[in-house]
């Protein structure tokens, strides 16, 4: 399957997702105008790399550094289909980069890691500037 | 009692828990699906949970950027009214400078008068030592008396002529300065007091070759701030001086003033220089502008004219020039100069 690779914008995150892989990253910043425009494709892509079987780890890097409630709510989908595909005995590992320093992202971080319970959840803090 | 922003939530969770009991008896099927949907809703109250922190986090990040916004706007205000202080400094040392530069002007201008009238003086002293010596030896010769009273009636002639000269310059020149330091208001001639300025402009304009033509009604009588034309007729040669003649060009510069009615008047001044581009045209009025950066210029004398037109004498001042076409600046401002507010 294809890398899906998406250049960050002011308003939209950087996706580079390497199939071949199994590694995805989100990175920069996220409040785009329209969410189901901008992550609908997105979606579409995962799912069908999810979908296929196979079993080989997936490493998901979460350096996002500032993101809008829908992208919130786009995150916490995104580890709901890791996490169901962590269920089915695939290696999983989320990686939810921080700056360091920034304590709510790091709450945030761990509240959103409560629901995963197959997915290897961890958090990194990065000196701040070195992501995005 | 603890407050619970999802209070209403945890109770139907336990409300479904307790049905979910109930219906294990009366409907076991049911079971496995409704504790599904139990799942999804506490699922999606947790959701909600981290939705509102993430919303708080962002109205938190907000807050700080306003606040962030509102120092860094209240700095550039600082810095800009230190500017302001600063330019304002600056334009008043000028106006203070070229204030010395007219003292210097004129001083140079007594200069001759009275040094003709020193040498004069000097001659008649000698002659009169001679005739004297003649008188006590007894042999003062007829001719000796003629050419004595010849000598004494040419140099008291020069002296007398030259000492009017130089109190005449004194006389205007203290006007001028007074003008220019005071910025008292009064009523005064225009065209005289155009020439008085031109006086102490001599030094630099003789030397050169460089002549000011004057055309100015008679009897135009101004009640204004006569030190503020002063100053900006000063400013406006200089300025010609510097720019319209390089290499050594004899320039003429021209001031014609008329009236376009009774209550206003306008003043044109040009010069037959090597003029400007547009580019340099539309900006010379900007504090600053200066096309001799490190060689003397300020960048300030235009723009103190143009302050001086609008500000003190309520008037305008618009610029015509092109390469080899000279340079016009018109002024038009009121015979009467409203009063300050």
């Amino acid at each position: 399957m294809d890398s899906l690779n998406i250049p960050a914008t002011g308003r939209t995150p950087g996706v580079t997702f390497d199939f071949a892989a199994g590694h995805l990253r989100l990175h920069g910043e996220s409040y785009p105008d329209d969410v189901a425009t901008f992550f609908g494709p997105i979606f579409t892509a995962l799912r069908a790399y999810l979908a296929e079987p196979d079993d080989r780890p997936i490493r998901f890097d979460m350096e996002l550094l500032y993101f809008n409630s829908s992208s919130a709510k786009v995150l916490m989908n995104i580890f709901q289909m890791l996490e169901a595909v962590a269920k089915l005995g695939r290696p999983v590992s989320v990686s939810w980069c921080y700056e360091e320093n920034d304590e709510s992202m790091r709450e945030l971080g761990e509240d959103f890691s409560e629901d995963l319970r197959y997915v290897a959840f961890s958090l990194r803090d990065v000196p701040s500037g070195a992501i995005g | 009692m603890k407050f619970n922003l999802f209070a209403a939530e945890e109770q139907a969770i336990e409300k479904a828990r307790a049905l979910g009991e109930t219906l294990a008896v009366v409907a076991p099927d049911c079971v496995s699906d409704f504790e599904a949907l139990v799942d999804a809703f506490q699922r999606s109250t947790r959701e909600q949970r981290r939705l509102v922190r993430v919303s708080d986090r962002l109205q938190a990040q907000l807050g700080t950027a306003n606040q962030e916004l509102e120092r860094r706007r209240l700095e550039a205000e600082t810095a800009l009214e230190h500017l302001r202080e600063a330019q304002e400094a600056i334009i008043q040392a000028e106006k203070l400078a070229s204030l010395g530069a007219l003292v210097a002007g004129v001083a140079h201008e007594i200069n001759t008068p009275v040094g003709i009238a020193v040498s004069c003086a000097s001659h008649l002293a000698d002659a009169t030592a001679r005739l004297k010596r003649l008188s006590d030896e007894g042999a003062v010769s007829r001719g000796d008396f003629s050419r004595y009273l010849a000598t004494a009636g040419d140099t008291t002639d020069l002296i007398l002529a030259n000492c009017q000269r130089a109190a005449q310059l004194i006389a205007g020149f203290k006007q001028v300065a007074v003008d220019r330091a005071s910025a008292e208001r009064r009523r005064f001639n225009l065209g005289t007091y155009i020439q008085e300025t031109l006086v102490s402009l001599q030094p630099k304009l003789r030397p050169l070759g460089h002549t000011v033509s004057v055309l100015c009604p008679p009897d135009l009588e101004l009640d204004g701030y006569p030190g503020v034309l002063s100053q900006i007729l000063a400013n406006l040669v200089m300025n010609a001086l510097t720019h319209a003649f390089p290499n050594g060009r004899v320039g003429l510069m021209a001031i014609e003033v008329e009236q376009p009615d009774s209550d206003w008047v306008r003043l044109r001044f040009s010069d037959n220089g090597q003029g400007m581009v547009e580019e340099n045209r539309a900006r010379v009025f900007e504090p600053f502008f200066t096309t001799r950066r490190g060689r003397g210029g300020s960048g300030l004398g235009l723009h103190i004219v143009h302050n001086l037109v609008v500000g003190a004498l309520k008037g305008s001042i618009t610029v015509e020039s092109a390469v080899d076409q000279g340079t016009r600046f018109v002024l038009l401002f009121p015979r009467q100069t409203p009063e300050r507010d």
